[in-house]
């Protein structure tokens, strides 16, 4: 796990409160005047620089998202330190904004600053939460995404996305002789960096909830089997020992256990372990292939694939295996599932001849929808927030790429990453 | 130390691409300059048992007759040459997703795998792994033979 530099620290004495959650799906207008400081003289400039690059952050964070919308921050406007905790709120109202994030940033003797950052409802007047952190100077990217993430969980009900790490894997070379690499970076594209070193190809990497640890597949032993890598120390292991092949991994929403895919002869089924070891626990025994395992956020279910009626669709169980029912019933192929974090929906990829989309489903098999055409789009996975997926697109000539689509029907985003990639994987909110 | 030895697969009748009326009536190219007793045997592999490629329909796992046919030959060429290793290679469709295409891939392999022991080759003498979607091509399983190694992997008798 990278070490978090910076600490939260008590701002004030009321702790966060509970979100007033804005439920209508409409764009809500976010006022962003730029951080401020309490600091004066040189020290001073110096802060105000820190708090607009901050500031910056913060816009670019919340501009990516497709429920909020910041009202562009102006340098020039200086906003003062006792406004930070006292705004005029008609100002900003009248500019059409309904949420407002204030914030300042403050020199330590140490070196380090005290950021601090407050979100508003200005219709209601009221303070909606409220975060502080001592951080480095070069922590202050992380410590900008925490107060993105505070306003979005504020203004929208959902967890932010903005503190949080993409695994995917990196691809080079000639389609004939692909050279493949664990990649993994933060979601806003920064700390990028290479987990394996190319001389063996590797699969799907699956962070842990937090983003400190990574499942993968790896054919080092001349079989595609599983391993765990802490992200901190590069330490490695197999997921489980033994020759056989072990793919497909996820980790339990509370990063204590890894649901997988185990093939026996001819058959694939799917099994749990603890994510720290121990003895595997079989959960399916049908013929044929089960396999891409996803538990539910209450880990109470999981929902795979399995080909057993003779096409690929999506199944719940019980985490025990128990009461296994099929939810989707049609021609086309189901597979790939992952469980939104709020736990509504479960993404998948849709297949139908050589066609492959990206869709989305209630668990109890309601409310279907596609959210993009293909041709070769596979391998949803969620944002913290439910409202986003990263998935893998195969361009005409063959070049897989990560994209970011929305709920909301918007266009996919292709990501910009430094070669092509695959296999894109999302994690939770950091800690 | 075992070594790997890829070997080039022949082309057979099966998918459709390989039924244009040019490649069907082509012969096999000969043999290159051989010099390693390896590459002797996989010459001699390919042609006694009429190839190394077992081809499947996309989204089977099934082994056609034409399958069965080049494996028996296969069989017979290993009972041979119970001193030869193979290593059955798996894939997938390529326009199947990443971890179903791994597990067909496996399937086909163990399919081709079990049917060689079916027809009497010791289980010590052929290994079965998948390439799922990773490496390019039509859904098949190849038949690789393995440098010959020591006594490890191979029963001293067929």
């Amino acid at each position: 796990m990278r070490a978090i530099q910076f600490a939260a620290v008590a701002l004030g004495a009321s702790p966060l409160g509970s979100p007033a959650a804005a439920q209508e799906p409409a764009v809500t207008v976010v006022a962003l005047p730029p951080m401020t400081s309490p600091d004066s003289g040189t020290q001073g400039n110096e802060s105000l620089g820190v708090a607009w690059e901050a500031t910056q952050l913060i816009e670019t964070d919340l501009r990516q998202t497709a429920e909020l919308m910041p009202l562009s921050p102006n340098r020039k406007d200086y906003y003062s330190y006792p406004e930070v905790t006292a705004p005029t709120f008609s100002k900003w109202r009248d500019r059409g904004a309904k949420g407002l994030v204030t914030g300042f940033v403050q020199q330590r003797s140490d070196g380090r600053y005290t950021i601090g950052c407050y979100v508003y409802d200005t219709e209601k007047g009221r303070e909606l939460g409220r975060i502080g952190f001592v951080a480095a100077r070069n922590d202050l990217r992380r410590a900008a995404h925490k107060c993105s993430g505070l306003a979005y969980k504020a203004l929208t009900g959902s967890p932010g996305m903005f503190d949080t790490r993409i695994a995917y894997v990196a691809e080079t070379g000639p389609p004939s002789a692909r050279v493949k690499r664990i990649a993994v970076m933060d979601s806003d594209g920064y700390d990028h960096g290479y987990m394996t070193a190319g001389d063996t190809t590797v699969l799907t990497p699956r962070l842990s909830p937090k983003g400190g640890r990574l499942a993968y597949v790896t054919f080092q032993g001349g079989t595609p089997q599983v391993r765990v890598v802490d992200l901190g120390s590069s330490q490695q292991r197999p997921l489980v020992p033994g020759n056989a092949m072990t793919f497909a991994p996820r980790y339990s929403p509370d990063g204590s256990q890894i649901v997988f895919s185990m093939m026996l002869g001819a058959n694939s089924d799917i099994y749990v372990v603890g994510a720290n070891g121990g003895m595997p626990r079989r959960l399916t025994t049908a013929p044929g292939i089960d396999t891409d395992a996803s538990f539910s956020p209450d880990g109470r279910n999981i929902v795979f694939e399995s080909d057993r009626s003779g096409s690929q669709q999506l199944y719940v169980m019980n985490t025990d295996g128990s009461q296994q029912r099929r939810i989707t019933f049609s021609q086309a192929a189901y597979s790939a599932p992952e469980w939104s974090p709020d736990g509504n929906l479960i993404a998948f990829t849709w297949r139908f001849g050589d066609t492959r989309r990206i869709g989305v489903i209630g668990p109890d098999g309601t409310h279907e929808k596609q959210l993009t055409a293909g041709p070769a789009d596979e391998g949803p996975s969620w944002a913290a927030s439910s409202r986003e997926l990263v998935f893998q697109r195969t361009d005409a000539s063959g070049r897989p790429g990560i994209y970011r689509v929305s709920l909301d029907g918007s266009a996919p985003r292709k990501m910009t990453i430094p070669q092509d990639g695959s296999d894109p994987n999302w994690s939770g909110a950091m800690d | 130390m075992r070594k790997q030895i890829l070997l080039l697969a022949a082309l057979l009748a099966a998918p459709a691409w390989a039924q244009l009326p040019g490649l069907r009536a082509r012969q096999p190219a000969p043999p290159a300059m051989v010099q390693n007793p390896l590459d002797l045997l996989r010459a001699d592999f390919a042609v006694q048992s009429g190839g190394t490629t077992i081809y499947f329909t996309p989204g089977s796992v099934g082994l056609t007759q034409q399958a069965r046919t080049i494996l028996a030959a296969q069989a017979m060429w290993l009972r041979q040459h119970p001193e030869v290793a193979v290593r059955i290679e798996g894939r997938g469709d390529p326009t199947d997703t990443r971890d179903h295409a791994l597990a067909m891939g496996a399937e086909r392999s163990a399919q081709v795998r079990d049917y060689l022991v079916l027809l009497g080759i010791p289980s010590a003498q052929v290994t079965a792994m998948t390439w799922g979607k990773e490496r390019p091509g039509p859904p098949s399983a190849t038949t690789t033979l393995q440098e010959l190694s020591g006594p490890a992997l191979i029963p001293a008798a067929g």
